[in-house]
Parts: structure tokens; sequence; C-alpha cells
């Protein structure tokens, strides 16, 4: 299909009698030929608005959006050959189900058959197979929902938006359906640019993540790269669940690497970490860490880094959530084996280096990951 | 999409200041005619430049109209009393009425409720002439022909259907979970009522009543045959100003603007009831 | 005596009989957790509980008194909404005040009492404000506060954790029960989520087509699923489910899956003959790059990366879809898919379900210790 580029794309807008809202500010984005990337954020980012624009329901203010190399922010929408499905669906109550899903392909007059059949393949990868000869009105939110979704992805355009494509989705079918989306949108080399606010679903379904705060752009990466290497405090602690546990701490200098001394919130040192971290991380003062959850290593044998009172213990079938208290701190853990142990229990873990961010404590840029410094030695 | 070029604005800018002329003229120039003698009136070419007087307004307080045959008494001040305590008596007796009954239609689903519903709003289709003729026998037997008491009961078929249908929306706006939360918390459903869905109603109540004063406030028909001199409202009254010896558009023009203003004043006051968004914020979805 | 009792509790509308001869009792200082999805009539549950429904038969008991005919505000309960239900019109103090206020408790304890629960729940500094003004997690709380405040006997909290956005749903889960302990009352906690379920429960009631299909611990209900509706619904990703057919072979019985012949343990040689689904819980797949002798090829068609781990969408013989999960470590081998993988798992893992009706097929052993 065909890439997306959007170069130096900015967005105000102007309510009458208000202050103007600078939506999107000066965001740079390059989605390769057949590549799936999210926009995540939480509402007001800015990330809707993107989407719009590349669509052509919105202007941009500034910038260029070019599809294929050609410049189309000055087009309307139907000339830009964009499919889009959304986040209201949008259908259109006097056609059927079936026909809504199909409406596009009427319009590049393909034969019937062919149609008929396309129409199929779409509705039993989404599940809605049963309701095609449904209305719009008497169907389910979620339903309605994937019969947006069908409408867009049956066209195999050369860029596919999506607005929130999955958020009515019950819990029982995200996963099979995801699965599913993602492999067709490989299958069909569909390049793709969906909105979400639902951090595991950009991490599921993208092959990059634009993360999104107040309109800029905070980081462009693979999930991989997202989690492991957070460029900012907001990046790190949006993504994952649980969520990254962040603390102040205060850094010294010792040997070869820096100690680095875990705050409570009363401002009484909690614990401690060893790091031989490196050339970025600042030598002394204040700093805040992060430590992933899962990353943690809880129980088992070895030098536990301190001691850690259970606070609550929810085993979830498959993985175990621990919250303990560390010299004041509550922390979070997360393993993929029950573990006895009740509330006001000890247990010794341990925070391996791969475990570790470092971030500036005013501007919350990162400055070391545990991961990286470990690869690097 | 915002690609409207000049070339729209400007047409939109003539053609909105088109149709405010066109609905605002006439009543501009009513007013410029209440401070005109019949002379100034009936000028050919008409002028915008002229010398006011205040004498048809002087004609309408003190009761006195001068004609070229001489005096003739005018009761418009009583007229404007009478509208006055017709349409305020009338509206709020259906706001009594009308309110809880509301609250019930919304509320409470018993059978038949649709039905009953819409034969109360069902009055407003009928044209008063169709009832006036058989209202008026039962009036004589019942003794209420020419009171206030009568006309007042009469206006309900004006306002009360009007306070229901509206009210009534209003109150099925507001999420029963609301006042299901209040009433968990330990008070009883007439302080749900009274403490929780009125108030989150009152924009509704507010524009109800608004538009009830209004239609009792036009009415002709009713008080033109079920009242006598005494008891009529303004709409009724202004007839006075045809008299045999011509027609007195000065103290015509005059009495409308004295008929508009009280509504006009209750309306800029209601105006701040009518704000929305009371609600706003404390329901999710 | 259990605090709060329902007794053969029904209720039908026009569309169908939405609670069908439900009946559960709930201990002081006990949480609840009725689950199940949406539009199952665990609100409808709640609203007969509170007294703003009334059900079509069964009763109501709360502390050995039967309160079915009471109206809601002599019940004595607390209960916090999904839609938080806030007085709009109202400061943020006045809705948290206004149990205690209908109990006529005098002004200098009232605010103190008040500002000691919005200390608890982290939203003393914003009292003052009205409900618009609050963002959605502290309108939650607020909620909870005033459902807290006159320290019920009877707890509701129906969902209080949807509308809540991802990060602060977390950190609720694991604040909760903490909180709810500190009250000692008898709660019932509704919910769509089955990780918020098994947190928050120590038991579950599983509610549908109107009935409690299954009350057990979190963790028998995870383990030990009494329907294959239920195995379903307790999971991320969703337990695979594979028709098959239970026979007898030699001295023991098995099943057919993917060509392979996989013995099953002797206990269920009673089922034998029966058509069965097969449940195999994705993180229960064991997923090879090489070939080996008893593992079965799949196509690797889609790798997704989730939190903590990954989830592989797999295609096998006859079209027969496929999830497993592996260590988020262990997937970066298989890159964005779309190439062949060996599958293999362990027959004690599986989880029998009787074709016909749903129901598991327990193994003789399980049902003693149950």
């Amino acid at each position: 299909m065909s890439d997306l580029v959007l170069d130096n794309v900015s967005k105000v807008y102007r309510p009458r009698g208000k202050a103007p809202v600078q939506a999107v500010r000066n965001v740079r984005l390059d989605v390769k030929d057949g590549e799936i990337v999210a926009l995540l954020g939480s509402s007001g980012c800015g990330k809707t608005s993107m989407l719009r624009m590349v669509a052509g329901f919105e202007d941009a203010t500034a910038g260029a959006i070019r599809i294929g190399g050609r410049d189309v922010h000055n087009l309307p929408p139907a000339a830009r050959d964009v499919a889009m499905a959304f986040e209201g669906y949008s259908l259109y109550p006097p056609l059927k189900v079936r026909e809504n899903i199909g409406f596009a392909l009427l319009r590049e007059r393909k034969a019937s058959a062919e149609i008929e059949g396309r129409v199929r393949q779409v509705a039993e990868l989404l599940e809605i197979a049963e309701i095609l000869d449904r209305y719009p009105t008497v169907i389910s939110a979620g339903q309605q929902q994937r019969t947006s979704l069908a409408r867009a992805l049956i066209r195999r355009a050369p860029v596919s938006l999506l607005d929130e494509p999955m958020s009515q989705l019950e819990p029982q079918l995200r996963a099979i359906l995801r699965a599913r989306l993602k492999d067709y949108l490989i299958e069909h080399r569909m390049t793709t640019v969906f909105v979400t606010h639902d951090q595991t679903e950009a991490i599921a379904l993208a092959d990059r993540i634009a993360v999104m705060e107040k309109g800029e752009l905070q980081q462009f990466g693979t999930p991989a790269e997202i989690k492991q290497s957070p460029n900012n405090l907001f990046v790190a602690s949006f993504i994952g669940e649980p969520p990254m546990n962040i603390f102040d701490a205060t850094v010294k200098a010792r040997g070869n690497g820096v100690a680095v001394q875990a705050i409570g919130p009363s401002g009484q040192p909690a614990f401690d970490l060893e790091s031989p971290l490196l050339e970025q991380a600042p030598r002394a003062g204040k700093i805040r860490i992060g430590i992933r959850p899962h990353l943690i290593e809880i129980g088992g044998l070895g030098a536990g880094h301190a001691t850690a009172r259970v606070v609550t213990n929810h085993w979830l079938g498959d993985q175990s959530h621990i919250c303990f208290d560390i010299g004041g701190c509550s922390v979070v853990g997360v393993t993929d084996r029950p573990i006895q142990a009740a509330q006001g229990d000890a247990l010794p873990v341990r925070f391996p280096l791969a475990a570790l961010h470092l971030f500036d404590a005013e501007s919350g840029r990162a400055l070391a990951h545990g991961l990286e410094a470990q690869r690097g030695e | 999409m915002d690609q409207t070029s000049t070339f729209e604005k400007i047409t939109r800018g003539i053609l909105i200041v088109l149709v405010l002329l066109f609905f605002l003229f006439p009543i501009f120039w009513i007013l410029l005619m209440s401070f005109q003698n019949n002379d100034q009136i009936l000028r050919i070419p008409p002028s915008i430049a002229f010398e006011p007087t205040l004498q048809n307004y002087t004609a309408l307080l003190t009761g006195k109209l001068e004609t070229a045959a001489g005096d003739l008494d005018i009761a418009f001040m009583r007229n404007l009393g009478n509208s006055l305590l017709l349409s305020t008596c009338a509206v709020l007796l259906s706001l009594a009425l009308g309110v809880p009954a509301a609250y019930a239609f919304a509320r409470f689903k018993f059978r038949l409720g649709e039905n009953i519903a819409f034969t109360l709003l069902s009055f407003r289709f009928a044209p008063p002439l169709l009832v006036l003729l058989p209202l008026s026998l039962y009036f004589k037997q019942l003794g209420l022909t020419d009171t206030y008491v009568g006309l007042i009961w009469v206006y309900q078929l004006i306002c009360l259907p009007l306070i229901l249908w509206i009210v009534r929306g209003y109150f099925e706006d507001i999420s029963p979970d609301i006042e299901n939360a209040y009433r968990i918390a330990g008070h009883s459903w007439w302080r749900a009522f009274s403490r929780i869905a009125i108030p989150l109603a009152r924009p509704g109540i507010a524009a109800a009543a608004l538009l009830a004063f209004i239609f009792a406030w036009n009415n002709f028909i009713f008080a033109l045959i079920l009242a006598s001199a005494s008891k009529q409202p303004v709409t009724v009254g202004a007839l006075a100003f045809v008299t045999a010896s011509g027609i007195q558009y000065g103290q015509i023009a005059a009495a409308i603007v004295l008929s508009v203003t009280p509504t006009l004043l209750l309306a800029l006051y209601a105006q701040r009831y009518l704000v929305e968004g009371l609600s706003l914020g404390a329901v999710k979805g | 005596m259990s605090s709060l009792e329902l007794r053969n509790i029904s209720k039908g509308f026009k569309s169908g009989k939405v609670l069908d001869d439900v009946s559960l009792s709930v201990d002081a200082g006990e949480i609840v957790v009725v689950f199940g999805p949406s539009g199952t009539g665990k609100t409808v549950l709640l609203r007969i509980i509170a007294g703003v429904q009334d059900p079509d038969a069964g009763a109501v008991v709360i502390d050995g008194a039967d309160v079915t005919d009471s109206a809601p505000d002599q019940r004595g309960i607390g209960m916090a909404f999904q839609n938080f239900a806030l007085f709009p019109h109202f400061s943020t103090f006045d809705n948290i005040a206004s149990p205690l206020e209908a109990r006529g408790t005098p002004a200098g304890k009232l605010k103190e009492q008040v500002g000691a629960v919005a200390r608890m729940l982290k939203i003393d500094h914003v009292l003052g404000h009205a409900p618009r003004e609050l963002s959605n997690g502290q309108k939650q709380r607020t909620a909870l506060a005033r459902a807290l405040v006159a320290q019920p006997k009877v707890l509701l909290l129906d969902d209080p954790l949807r509308n809540v956005d991802a990060k602060l749903r977390y950190e609720m889960r694991l604040e909760l029960p903490r909180l709810l302990r500190t009250f000692d009352a008898a709660v019932i906690y509704v919910t769509q989520d089955y990780k918020e379920a098994m947190a928050l429960g120590d038991h579950i009631a599983v509610l549908r087509n109107g009935r409690i299909e299954q009350w057990a611990a979190p963790a028998t209900v995870y383990r030990a699923p009494a329907s294959v509706e239920v195995a379903r619904l307790f999971g991320d990703p969703t337990i695979n489910l594979l028709p098959c057919r239970l026979e007898a072979w030699g001295d023991g019985c098995g099943v057919t899956l993917f060509g392979r012949k996989l013995p099953v343990a002797a206990s269920y040689l009673r089922a034998v003959g029966h058509d069965v689904i097969a449940g195999l819980r994705p993180e229960h797949v064991v997923v090879r790059e090489t070939e080996m002798s008893s593992a079965i090829a799949f196509d690797l068609d889609a790798v997704m990366p989730v939190n903590v781990r990954s989830v592989l969408y797999l295609r096998g013989p006859a079209g027969v879809e496929l999830l497993a999960t592996v260590a988020e470590s262990d997937a970066g081998k298989f890159g964005r898919g779309h190439r062949k993988v060996w599958i293999d798992f362990a027959p004690e893992d599986l989880l029998l379900f009787d074709a016909a009706t749903g129901a598991r097929l327990a193994p003789r052993t399980e049902a003693r210790t149950n």
C-alpha cells in the first residue's frame, strides 16, 4: 500500500470567545508502507485531531501530510483514498449491516459475487456474520463498532485510519479479534494508523507506537523500545499494566558507578539499589527512579536488596500481583506463579538492573535505562 | 471542515442582516408609531424623522381617548390588569398541577400512562372554536360566565399540556439514579422530589412557565366569549380602538407596546433559569 | 447470622426473566463479587437489594429482618453507582454528608465524619468543589465516600471502577480491599472484569442467564470452572475451546486432538462416548521453534506483546485457531509471525466439558476435595 508522512504538523483550534487551543504541536511522523502505527495517549492529547487531519476532516494549521509521496493536506477527504472507522460508528441507518460494509466496494463497481464474498470474509473475521441482515439500530454497540471496522477494513485502502476500533468489545472476544485483525492487516500489507487510549491494545497491535501528551509527540518507537527505553517519565508510567513503580531517590557517587537510594513518601530513606550506571546519570543529587513490576524478582533464593512486607497478594489465575512495602515505599510486583504469602509476611525481593530506569527529577526526561546499561556491559 | 471562503462569510453576513430586518422592522415601526399622532402616521411618504409625542400613552393611562367625535372611555389599564391577573394565576395553577404530574409520567410506568399523556397534549391540537359553544353552555349552567375563576380554569387547556410535556422531558433527562442515591441515603420520596428533581429540572420549568404565560397572555377567543368587558384582557380590549369615527393607530401602537412589555420583562428575568448545564458532570455518560 | 441474605429472588421483564431464583448470603466483613457479562441482571440485583426496584418473588433479609417491603430510605444501605450519581447542585461536602444529614446527625459530628472519610479516600482537598469540577477518579471516590460515611451494614458497589482510567483503576483495585475491610460491612461488589473479581472477592458468584452458575473462591473458579461459559469468562486471553470426543482406549480413555491421541485421567471413564469440549488455557500451550516428535505443527500468524507476556495467534490443521502465551523475553525470537512453529501441552492441563450441557466433567477424585 502506501507510506504516510506527517511533516511538522500542527493544529490550533480557535473557539469563539475563548483562548486558542493548541491541539497538536509540530508532530513529525513517518509510517512505512504496510506498517501498523498506534497513536496512544489520554483524552485530549491530540491523537484524534491528528487522525482527523490525515483523513481530511480537519485542516492542518501548519505542516504537510503526504501519502505515497503525494501532498494530500489540501485535498478533500474523498480524494485522499483513505478508509476510516469512526469512533461514533457512523453507520447508514437505512442500510443493512451487509450493505453498510459493502458500500465502498459498490462505489468501486466491483462484481456483486466478489463483494458478497469479501463481505462474508470480513464479517466472519469480526464475528458479525450472524447479523449481516440486520439494521444498525437494532444491534448492540459492540456489533455496531465491529460493523464500522469491517466497512473500513474491506476496502484495503492505501491508508486505513481506525479511531478506537475496539473500545466497546467484550473482554472475551478481545484477544481473538485483535489477533485476527493483526493477521489481516499484515496479510494484506495495509498501512494502518489507529488511535487508542488503551496501552494494552497499542502494544498488542502496533509495529510502532506514537505516544502523545498535550499535543506533543513524546516518543515514537516499537513496543519493546518504549517499554525498555522510555524517553521520559510520562511514557514510562503510561505504558505497562501494572504501571511502573516510580519513586523519588538520591544518587551518590560510589566507586565506578553510583549508589541509588529510594526515598519514601515522608522523605525518609527507604531502600538501597546498586547500579553501576553510567555516564548519563548524575553523580549526585535528586532523581526519580522507575522499577518495572514484572522484572522484580520476588521470593526465591539469593540475596535480596531489602525485606519487603506484603500488603496485598492477588492471584489472578495466571499471574500474581503483589503489593509490598519497603521502608515506607509501596511497590507492586508481578510474577507468573502463585506466591504463598499473607498480609504482613516478609518477602525477599531483588531489583535487577534490567528493571531500573533513572529520570531527571524536574523535567522527567530519562537519564539511563537498566537494560541498555546491561547490554552495554 | 473550516473551508468557508471570505465570499461565503460576507454573503452569510448580508443574509443574516436581511433576515433580522425582515423580522424586527415591524416591531421597530410600531414603536415609532406609538410616539406619533394619527396625522404623522398616515402621512405619505412615511418618514423616520418626526416630533415625538406622548399623547397616546397619556390617553391609555388616563383612560380617555380623544377622537373627532369627542372623548371615549378606554379601559386599557384595567384590561392590562386583567391580562396580568389571568395569565399569572393560570400559569401558577398549571405549575402546581402540571409539575407533579410530569414527574409521575416521567418516573412511574403505569397502565395507559402514554394514552393519558397524549390525551392531555391533544387539548393543544383542538381549535378553541370547536369547544367554545359547549363550554359557554356549561359555564352558564355552572354560573362561571364572566368570572376570573372560570377563565383561569379554561386557560388550563392552554397552559397545562405545555407544562406537562416540556417538564416531563426534563425530568426524563435527569438520571433516576440521582434520586435513587438520595433515597438510599435515607431521604423520603417527597424530599427526593423537592430537593433533587425540581432544582435539576428548573431550566425546563422556567421555560415551560414562560411559554405558558405567553400563550395565556395571547389568548383571544376564550376571553372574548366567556367574559364581559370588566374581565377582558388586552387582546380583547384592543378591539375598542376601532371606533366609529376612525382607527386610532397611535393608540393601538402604544397599546401594543404596553402589552408586550410584561412578557418581555418576564422573559429577560427568566433567562438565567433557562441556562442549561446544571446536571453536567454529576452523572457519567 | 449473615448480615445480608437473598432468598429466591426472581425478577422478569417483558424481554424475559432477568433473575431466576437467586439466593446468596454475605457475612459482615465479607466481600462477595457478583460477576457476569453486561445485561445479565447484576445491576437489577443491586437495585432490588437497595429497594429501588421490587422483586417478583423472594425476600431480602438484612441482619435477620425482612426488608423486602421497606422503602430504600429505611434499609440502612450504602450504595455506589457505576455512573457516580452525584447530586450536581450540591458541593462535594454536601454530597458526602447526605446520608448523615438524613439521619439527623448534629453539625459538628457531621463535619468530623465527612472529613474522616474524605481523608481516607484522599479527596479532603476538593470538598468545596462542585461535582462538575472533579475528575472522574475524584467523582468515583466521592460516590464511595457517600456510600461509606454512615457506616452502613450493607455496602453495594455497582462496578465503581468501570468509568475510571486504567491506571487509577489498577491503583483502586489494590486499595479497595484494604479500605473496605476497615468498615466491616457486608459488601456486594459487581463487576465485569474477572481480574477485579479475583482480586477483590472472598467469594465470587458468577451470574448467567439469571442464575448463579458458580459460587466459589476466586482461585477455584479459575482452576475448576463449573461450565464452559465460566471458563471463557475467566482468563485473558480467553481459554481455547476444542470440540472432540471422549473415547475408551484399552484400560483408560482419551481424546483425539489435532490428530494426536491424548490419554486423560481414568476417572473420566464414566463420560466415555460423549461429545466433549476440551479447554486449554493459553498459558499451558508450549510453543517450540523446532520440530519435536510429540509436537504438532501450526502456523504462527501474529505475535501480540501484552504487558508481561506475548500472545501468539496460531492456525493449525483444518483451520483451527489457537492462542498461546509465552513470556515476553521468549517472544522476541518469533518476530512478527508468519512462520511455522510446533506446539505441545500436557493432557492433565485439559479441562473437559460436556458438549451438550456445557458443564465441566469433574474427575472423581476432585469431587471429594471441592
